[in-house]
């Protein structure tokens, strides 16, 4: 690269040029005979003829001559000869010499200020050309400090002046002179080279923020395009970012934004070289019009140079390996680092749409990654971690973007989306690469903690197994026996869990759950029911960890041990005094144990309400009250206390504290009924409704609802939950006719969801069924469900999204509710919609002998017994009679008017009777039919209901016949 | 010095050579197929126009939708604007160009060469926040297509000065005209990638916003128009996102690269909003943690 430019407009012939009309005429003589007056003259005119060489002994003779003199007008002839002499020999080429005369010249007085000025910038053009920078600094550095120094010198001294301290990597000094030409030249290529210059030298000093200020302006001109100056920038933006990491954090910071800064101005290599080839091809065109019409050889020169200097550019841009991608890498590197994460992912993400195979595009999906991550856009990031998957199977980056992906998901607690993951997890791990066995271990690893946290142990455990059988060195095979042990107890496969347990206590005690094991084992053992062995190995457990957090579960298992003991003497063995009276007191010992070495709430509730169905047992009613009230006291608000006070006020009946139980419930749902998600309250609500309608009188009952409206009449305005929560008590209390009615208003006024609770969600539930509003009980099923899902009032929400999907005719998710419904609450007496509807279902869908079965099952659940039986007897015959069996279905029917008569006030009866008939019809006993039409006509249980005026009119139609 | 001297003075400063007109006035008057005369508008009449050429001594009426163009002759000192510019001193280039442009506004309704000059107007108007002026401007410039450049630039700000006075659904509207509301490419120009920024912004899809924002950033760092306004857009999106630091970040880079410059002004409030923020969140933190 070329940083040197003669002085403003001017070469040293230049300045000759304008130092020859300054000169005097003079003739070439014999020069020792002549006076000096007339060698001056003689000199004089050879020199303004161009007769250089002659005038050069003249001009010696004339120097020789007055080099003594001490005469004002002799010294000024001696310095005006030297100047002359010097110029001479400059046009002939002697430089050297004509130096050394200039020099003679400004060492000596007097000197003309034009001359002196003009030899001066001769001295340092002359050393600029022999490139010595500390002559022309020197020289030029005088000319600037000469008076009143005219704009055209001043801009020659500054360009000559600065170019000369930048060659000396003198950054700092440089920049004045620089910018002083930069600014007042009105040559737009010294313009250009001075800023070039000027922003090297402000890198070079680090003056960044001159430097960005000079980078603006330049930016907004064509001089943004010098290749020089792009190079200048990435040098330094790489020099700047590659430093910043070993300097301390705040100065690191600051390099790596100025690298930013110069690394963003950088233009592509291909605008660059376009400029450029755009500006050779001006230039030339330039060239070949003036060489037509005639063009100074100095001027063609300058314009052949030029170009040669752009040609000499652009190689050297051409040379340079492909830096645009790693500029835009590092540019992306850095804005993360900053925390300008959107910026950063911008340009990975369009580095690797670019190229998606090269090593930078690879590293740059990584990247993009990592950015995402960072900003919580998830789902983006997964996108383009699984299209790199796809795309690139075997790519370098597939482990740490699986890695990254599922700890994420864990972490996010999706583990769906760990799960999903599983093919690509076997696909990268297949290969055998000892140097990434770590890696892989740790994705298995991640992906059984996917299965174990979704529930899904089987998954969980092979991952497990598969870590522990084919990654023998990884850090992970321990805990992956632990774990393996705890996905089959979880399971129920209690022998292999144990095995698993007592394999990792033999690795050692410095596992970091060996005391898990222990405990896991007792709790093994109790699911194989080897009981004596599971209380020997939880007590190892308590006297081995008496402060482990598990402590208080090995309680609770042992107090449940303890109270399950009959304590009964064995009769087969009546040698032996088996007799233990004290079973259940060391049960509610080891539960007492169990709340004070709680470490998490739910272990002390958990052993609290263990211990208060032993007192149940014993009906130590007192003892449960006393025990509630340590529990709340020892937990505080983290006590389930409304669980607590259920069971006070049970206890309080049981002691014929009726009224101490009925203010016990009503001030814990004025206490806790404002937090949705106290579920114990409702269950207090429930409570307090069995209290009133087994023990109160109408006139208590009365009271209670008074109670109840007053506090409804108080309440804390925004306190919504409690006053639904106190309406829903209300209506129950008046009757069921009152609570439906207040389902019926809360659907009609969309009560807010978030003031419901299981309490009124079942009211209202039942209310949108009733009326047939499916998009209510779309709703209220999803929020139910998603809200209270252990609550015991849930049935109610399946029930309403049953009918929901009965009405859409979705068949298969009528089956599909009506099972998992099922498999929450089995065949309780409130269940037995949730069988008939699936026979019924079965039915539509044409699966006769499915649907015989679903109603036969009802026949098997006493609590269904009534109304359903019979209904189920009807359903029976209908599935034999669609399969044509008239013989079965007539006798289904028969039954079911024989043996269900009073039941729904004969209705059952009445169908039975005529789809008897029916059936007799159909298998041509017209007579029986008749007969049987007959009976039911006689039949006092249904003789007066509307179905005998079709049995009346097929008798009619029948006995006619 | 008095401010209506002062004003006057520079007014004389940006004009060079010919002054403030009094009719009649020099302009090339260009008609269908390019045919142009040179000479003088004497004075307009309605729908019509008075025009003298340079060898006739006797005017002639010239209706003015015939008229393709006025080129006036009007010399305004572009680069000393550019250096008002530059100091942010609005209100002197505003004065000193509608006074040298008064003469001329009874033509505004004829296509002429001072678009360009009113241009300057739209946008100084648009940074002084004077929307409904920047607006009366852009909307005039954004219908002639006689110079592409400076019409998609009034669309630009007729845009923005839509977005800026509340009126976002119009600039929505616009958009659509204008055929910049498709998915943004990497090379869609930065003013469009900016405007659909600052819309989502509006609309509060910061997410979306930012990712618009940062394309300005990252594939127009050498666009000295855009970058600035683009690095405020994403401290304020930022900030909007709760990413306080990104934002102080992208903050401490405005007020380092772009001194004297709105985003500079902008920069240091936005950081005083931004330290409240930062406390307020502090605050309900530590109430946060109270109530756990």
């Amino acid at each position: 690269m070329m940083f040197a430019f003669r002085s403003y407009r001017s070469s040293v012939q230049v300045i000759l040029l304008l130092a020859s009309l300054m000169a005097g005429s003079v003739f070439a003589q014999d020069y020792s005979s002549m006076g000096i007056t007339a060698l001056v003259e003689a000199a004089d005119g050879m020199l303004r003829q161009g007769n250089y060489s002659g005038a050069i002994p003249a001009l010696k003779e004339v120097i020789a001559r007055t080099l003594e003199l001490n005469t004002t007008p002799g010294r000024k002839t001696l310095q005006s000869s030297r100047f002359q002499l010097a110029r001479a020999l400059f046009q002939t080429g002697d430089s050297p010499a004509g130096m050394k005369v200039i020099e003679q010249y400004l060492d000596a007085e007097p000197r003309a200020q034009a001359q002196e000025r003009l030899a001066l910038r001769m001295m340092a053009q002359g050393y600029m050309e022999a490139e010595k920078w500390e002559k022309v600094a020197e020289f030029s550095g005088r000319l600037l400090e000469t008076p009143n120094l005219d704009k055209e010198n001043l801009l020659s001294a500054n360009l000559l002046y600065g170019q000369a301290l930048f060659r000396q990597e003198k950054w700092k000094e440089c920049i004045k002179p620089l910018a002083y030409t930069a600014k007042n030249s009105k040559d737009e290529k010294i313009r250009h080279l001075c800023q070039t210059m000027s922003a090297r030298a402000l890198v070079e000093s680090k003056q960044w923020t001159r430097l960005f200020r000079l980078v603006r302006s330049i930016y907004r001109t064509d001089a943004k395009y010098d290749i020089t100056l792009n190079i200048t920038l990435m040098q330094a933006g790489k020099t700047l970012f590659e430093g910043a990491a070993e300097k301390e954090l705040e100065e690191g910071k600051d390099d790596l934004l100025n690298a930013l800064f110069l690394y963003r101005m950088v233009l592509p290599r291909e605008d660059l070289i376009g400029y450029a080839n755009q500006r050779m091809a001006g230039i030339q065109a330039e060239l070949d019009k003036k060489t037509k019409i005639g063009i100074k050889e100095m001027e063609a020169a300058d314009l052949k140079n030029e170009i040669a200097t752009i040609r000499e550019s652009v190689a050297i841009l051409s040379d340079l390996p492909p830096y645009e991608d790693e500029v835009t890498f590092r540019i992306g590197q850095i804005y993360a680092e900053v925390k300008r994460y959107w910026e950063g992912y911008v340009l990975f993400d369009s580095l690797y749409e670019k190229d998606r195979n090269s090593e930078i595009g690879e590293a740059s999906i990584l990247q993009s990654v990592l950015v995402l991550y960072d900003v919580k856009e998830s789902a983006l990031a997964e996108e383009r971690i699984l299209r790199y998957l796809d795309e690139k199977p075997n790519g370098v980056y597939v482990c740490t973007l699986l890695s990254m992906m599922m700890r994420d998901n864990l972490t996010r607690e999706n583990y769906g989306g760990v799960t999903q993951l599983r093919p690509y997890v076997d696909q990268a791990t297949q290969s055998a690469d000892g140097e990434e066995q770590q890696i892989k271990a740790n994705l298995r690893y991640m992906l059984a903690f996917g299965y174990f946290l979704k529930r899904e142990y089987a998954p969980a455990g092979d991952q497990f197994t598969i870590i522990i059988d084919q990654y023998p060195e990884s850090l992970s095979r321990e805990d992956s026996i632990y774990f393996r042990g705890m996905a089959y107890m979880m399971q129920a496969n209690y022998q292999n869990a144990m095995t698993d347990f007592l394999l990792y206590q033999e690795q050692g005690e410095h596992g970091e759950h060996y005391a898990s094991a222990m405990f896991r084992e007792g709790v093994c053992l109790f699911g194989m029911e080897q009981i004596p062995e599971s209380e020997a190995a939880l007590t190892k457990f308590i006297d081995t960890f008496p402060d482990n957090v598990l402590v208080s579960e090995a309680y609770s298992i042992r107090g449940d041990i303890e109270a399950a003991k009959d304590g009964n003497d064995n009769p087969e063995t009546p040698d032996v005094n088996e007799y233990d009276p004290h079973t259940l007191d060391r049960a509610l010992s080891d539960y007492r144990k169990a709340i004070d070495t709680s470490d998490v709430p739910l272990q002390a509730a958990y052993a609290a309400f263990q211990a208060a169905k032993v007192y149940k047992l014993e009906y130590k009613w007192q003892e449960i009250i006393d025990l509630m009230n340590y529990y709340m006291n020892l937990l505080g608000e983290k006590a389930d206390v409304a669980q607590a006070v259920f069971w006070i006020g049970q206890s309080q009946i049981e002691l014929g504290q009726v009224e101490e139980a009925v203010s016990a419930y009503l001030d814990a749902i004025e206490r806790f009924g404002n937090d949705a998600s106290q579920e114990g309250i409702d269950k207090i609500v429930i409570g307090l409704i069995e209290i009133a309608d087994r023990y109160l009188s109408e006139v208590d009952k009365q009271g209670l609802v008074v109670q109840i409206n007053i506090k409804l009449t108080s309440i804390t305005p925004g306190a919504d939950v409690l006053k639904l929560r106190l309406l829903v008590t209300k209506a129950r209390l008046e009757g069921e006719e009152a609570a439906a009615a207040l389902g019926d208003e809360l659907i009609a006024s969309k009560q807010a969801l978030s003031t419901t609770t299981p309490i009124s969600l079942s009211l209202m539930c039942d209310a949108a069924v009733m009326a047939g509003d499916t998009v209510q009980m779309g709703e209220l099923y999803d929020y139910f469900v998603a809200n209270f899902e252990e609550s015991g009032q849930l049935w109610h929400a399946y029930r309403a999204r049953m009918v929901q999907l009965l009405a859409e005719e979705a068949y298969a998710g009528v089956i599909l509710t009506i099972g998992e419904a099922q498999d929450l609450f089995g065949v309780e007496d409130y269940m037995g919609w949730a069988q008939i509807t699936k026979a019924d279902t079965l039915y539509k869908m044409g699966d006769y002998e499915e649907s015989e079965k679903a109603y036969n099952t009802i026949m098997g659940v006493p609590e269904w017994r009534g109304g359903l039986y019979a209904e189920a007897y009807i359903g029976m015959a209908r599935c034999r009679l669609a399969t044509q069996d008239f013989e079965t279905a007539h006798s289904f029917y028969q039954r079911t008017y024989l043996l269900f008569k009073g039941y729904d006030d004969g209705k059952w009866a009445a169908d039975g009777y005529l789809g008897a008939a029916d059936c007799l019809v159909r298998l041509g006993r017209n007579a029986d039919a008749v007969k049987t039409l007959d009976e039911m006509l006689e039949d006092e249980y249904v003789n007066t209901l509307p179905q005998t005026d079709t049995a009346r009119e097929l008798k009619k139609k029948y006995g006619d016949a | 010095m008095n401010k209506t001297i002062l004003n006057s003075t520079i007014a004389g400063v940006l004009l060079m050579g010919s002054l403030v007109h009094a009719a009649p006035l020099p302009a090339e008057l260009v008609m269908g197929k390019d045919r142009s005369w040179k000479g003088k508008i004497i004075r307009r009449d309605g729908d019509w126009i008075e025009f003298r050429s340079g060898t006739s001594t006797k005017p002639i009426r010239i209706g003015v939708s015939t008229i393709k163009e006025l080129n006036f002759e009007v010399k305004i000192n572009t680069d000393r604007i550019a250096v008002l510019v530059e100091n942010r001193e609005f209100e002197r280039v505003i004065d000193a160009l509608t006074k040298t442009l008064k003469p001329f506004a009874e033509y505004n309704d004829i296509p002429s060469n001072l678009s360009r000059y009113t241009a300057v107007l739209m946008e100084i108007y648009y940074l002084t926040k004077q929307y409904d002026k920047s607006l009366e401007i852009s909307e005039k410039i954004a219908e002639d297509d006689r110079n592409l450049e400076l019409q998609t630039k009034a669309r630009v700000y007729r845009t923005l000065a839509l977005i800026d006075s509340g009126k976002s659904d119009e600039a929505k509207a616009l958009l659509s005209t204008y055929g910049w509301d498709k998915e943004t490419s990497a090379d869609a120009p930065p003013e469009e990638l900016y405007i659909k920024a600052k819309l989502m912004m509006l609309n509060g899809e910061y997410r979306k916003a930012m990712g618009v924002a940062a394309k300005v950033i990252v594939f127009h760092s050498q666009d000295l128009d855009w970058i600035q306004p683009a690095e405020m857009l994403c401290a304020e999106i930022y900030t909007e996102l709760g990413m306080y630091d990104s934002a102080d970040e992208v903050c401490r880079q405005i007020l380092v690269l772009y001194e004297n410059t709105p985003e500079f002004d902008q920069a240091k409030l936005l950081k005083v909003r931004i330290e409240k923020l930062r406390a307020d969140q502090k605050v309900e933190d530590s109430l946060k943690s109270n109530e756990a």
